[in-house]
């Protein structure tokens, strides 16, 4: 009979906790997991945010603070997607990109986004695909990511002897506003991790 | 000895209303103006498609008298229930701390701050937040009516009652798979948390995310399995606000002198407490339904730490007075 009443009280106590992890089962069904490499280049972390994107998921209650105050309206978040990563905020730069102005970071109420000078922002670096890029393949003159750039010369200038043929330098911080200017369709420039450098690598 | 309650009590059900109405509607405001702030700053008023035209004129029209900036001035009220910022000051639910600490296991002080004005206000008034500020609160208690309606239809409205210790297993799990995870996944089921940031989402961004499946979830479970049930047996978030309403200061308590047994305040408590055998608990709400229902001012606020202990029948009951009538009838054959 003892045992008869542990294995009962087992099988209550795994039902309890059954019922207990079901509203969680149930909206991590609505909101599965989204593969994070297939979209690097569509999601770049906000200005300020923690360096580790782990860290950053656990720090971030999901408000939706930083993007109720974003003039530009670029903050964008994992809605229908994301499982675990639910309601995290991003920034595409092929539809919006960050102007730097730091209100999120100054509105975040948790240590996700820290506030942090305009050239010490670590979001990325651009890079050119110089087999793309219409300058580059003498295609005309351009030099709307030039212009767009807020960070100015020490971020992006022209090469030296070619006008209107763009070049990253290191004070780029990856906002992304050249990415939304770039009138080429397949988008030669693009925010990639610190690491990569400036000059999409050859695939010739 | 014979204490009447305040009539102002009567009314505070009203006000609870207007409070809920209140903080549904700013939801539902604050999207379209930072819709409204990010086309100001963007200086493009004639690229805006028609529709955009008509929300930055009603906008325009709606804050001109508040602000003359609106792309700074608006900034003051921003956010939702979950975590915002209201005039400089930065307001955050306990829940979110709570669970922020447990997904990241460090604790970041300055946010850990803005949840203290809301949990000294849970210490005294207990489990307020339910009853008078959240919004999903808002939308459950118009299902709530609904279902009401549908019984009067004739439709079959479930009523079934659980274990209400559950949620705070919920809490427990969810605190836990935060940790594990390293995500705050106690926001994914958290109603006011997904009502907030769904409007938000549906609003300004063009499309409602998944929480808002989750929640319409919630209030078919509502409609057809138990009454308010989501509230009463399985959100994480009133299970730590009760918790912390343990020991509130302000409770709902019973006159026993005017009572008279009607149970219309057990009927129409939307946590299915018990008000008519002083059985409040750390769960009830304050939300001043019982109060106002009440048809012989039996129900008032006290100042107290803990329940008074049942206090048996309503001396204007039924019971009471066949009781008092054989208490007198065997006190006087005690005399003979």
């Amino acid at each position: 009979m003892k045992r008869r009443s542990f294995i009962q009280q087992v099988i209550f106590g795994t039902g309890v906790l059954a019922a207990a992890s079901l509203p969680y089962g149930l909206s991590s069904l609505l909101s599965p997991k989204v593969q994070a490499a297939t979209r690097s280049r569509r999601e770049i972390p906000l200005p300020g945010a923690l360096a580790d994107p782990e860290e950053f998921a656990s720090a971030c209650i999901g408000c939706g603070l930083c993007s109720e105050v974003c003039p530009p309206h670029c903050v964008l978040f994992h809605e229908r997607d994301g499982g675990g990563r639910v309601n995290i905020p991003y920034i595409n730069p092929e539809e919006r990109g960050c102007t730097l102005c730091g209100k999120c970071m100054k509105v975040c109420p948790t240590n996700a986004l820290s506030v942090t000078a305009r050239e010490k922002v670590t979001m990325g670096i651009a890079q050119i695909d110089r087999t793309a890029c219409y300058p580059w393949v003498d295609r005309g003159i351009c030099g709307a990511c030039v212009s767009a750039c807020p960070i100015g010369e020490k971020a992006i200038n022209f090469k030296l002897w070619n006008q209107y043929r763009p070049v990253v330098q290191k004070g780029c911080v990856g906002c992304g506003l050249c990415v939304e200017v770039c009138p080429q369709p397949s988008l030669p420039i693009r925010i990639v991790d610190r690491s990569m450098g400036t000059i999409t690598p050859s695939r010739i | 000895m014979n204490k009447k309650p305040l009539t102002l009590y009567r009314h505070l059900n009203k006000l609870r209303w207007v409070s809920l109405i209140i903080v549904f509607s700013m939801l539902i405001l604050l999207p379209f103006l930072h819709m409204y702030q990010t086309f100001v700053a963007a200086h493009g008023y004639d690229l805006l498609s028609n529709a955009d035209k008509d929300i930055y004129n009603v906008m325009a029209t709606l804050t001109s008298p508040f602000t003359e900036n609106p792309a700074k001035g608006l900034d003051v009220i921003k956010g939702n229930t979950w975590s915002g910022t209201f005039f400089g000051l930065q307001l955050s639910d306990p829940l979110s701390v709570v669970s922020q600490i447990a997904a990241g296991l460090t604790i970041y002080w300055p946010f850990v701050l803005t949840a203290l004005i809301p949990v000294l206000l849970t210490l005294i008034f207990g489990r307020f937040f339910c009853g008078w500020i959240c919004p999903a609160t808002f939308l459950y208690e118009l299902n709530t009516n609904l279902a009401a309606w549908a019984h009067r239809a004739g439709l079959p409205v479930g009523n079934r009652h659980f274990d209400r210790r559950l949620k705070y297993l919920i809490l427990l799990v969810g605190l836990i798979l935060s940790a594990i995870t390293g995500s705050v996944l106690v926001a994914a089921i958290y109603p006011p948390a997904i009502v907030g940031r769904e409007l938000y989402y549906g609003i300004a961004l063009g499309g409602f995310g998944a929480g808002s499946i989750f929640f319409v979830i919630t209030l078919l479970f509502d409609l057809l399995v138990a009454r308010r049930g989501f509230c009463r047996y399985l959100c994480p978030g009133g299970a730590l606000y009760s918790l912390l309403g343990h020991f509130r200061l302000v409770r709902i308590q019973r006159l026993v002198k005017t009572c008279n047994d009607c149970a219309m305040c057990n009927a129409v408590c939307e946590f299915g407490l018990d008000p008519l055998h002083d059985n409040f608990g750390q769960e009830c709400n304050n939300c001043t339904a019982c109060i106002a229902i009440c048809p012989t001012d039996a129900l008032t606020f006290e100042i107290k730490i803990t329940d008074q202990p049942n206090q048996g029948p309503g001396h204007l009951g039924h019971l009471y007075k066949r009781e008092q009538g054989k208490n007198s009838s065997t006190k006087q054959e005690a005399i003979k």
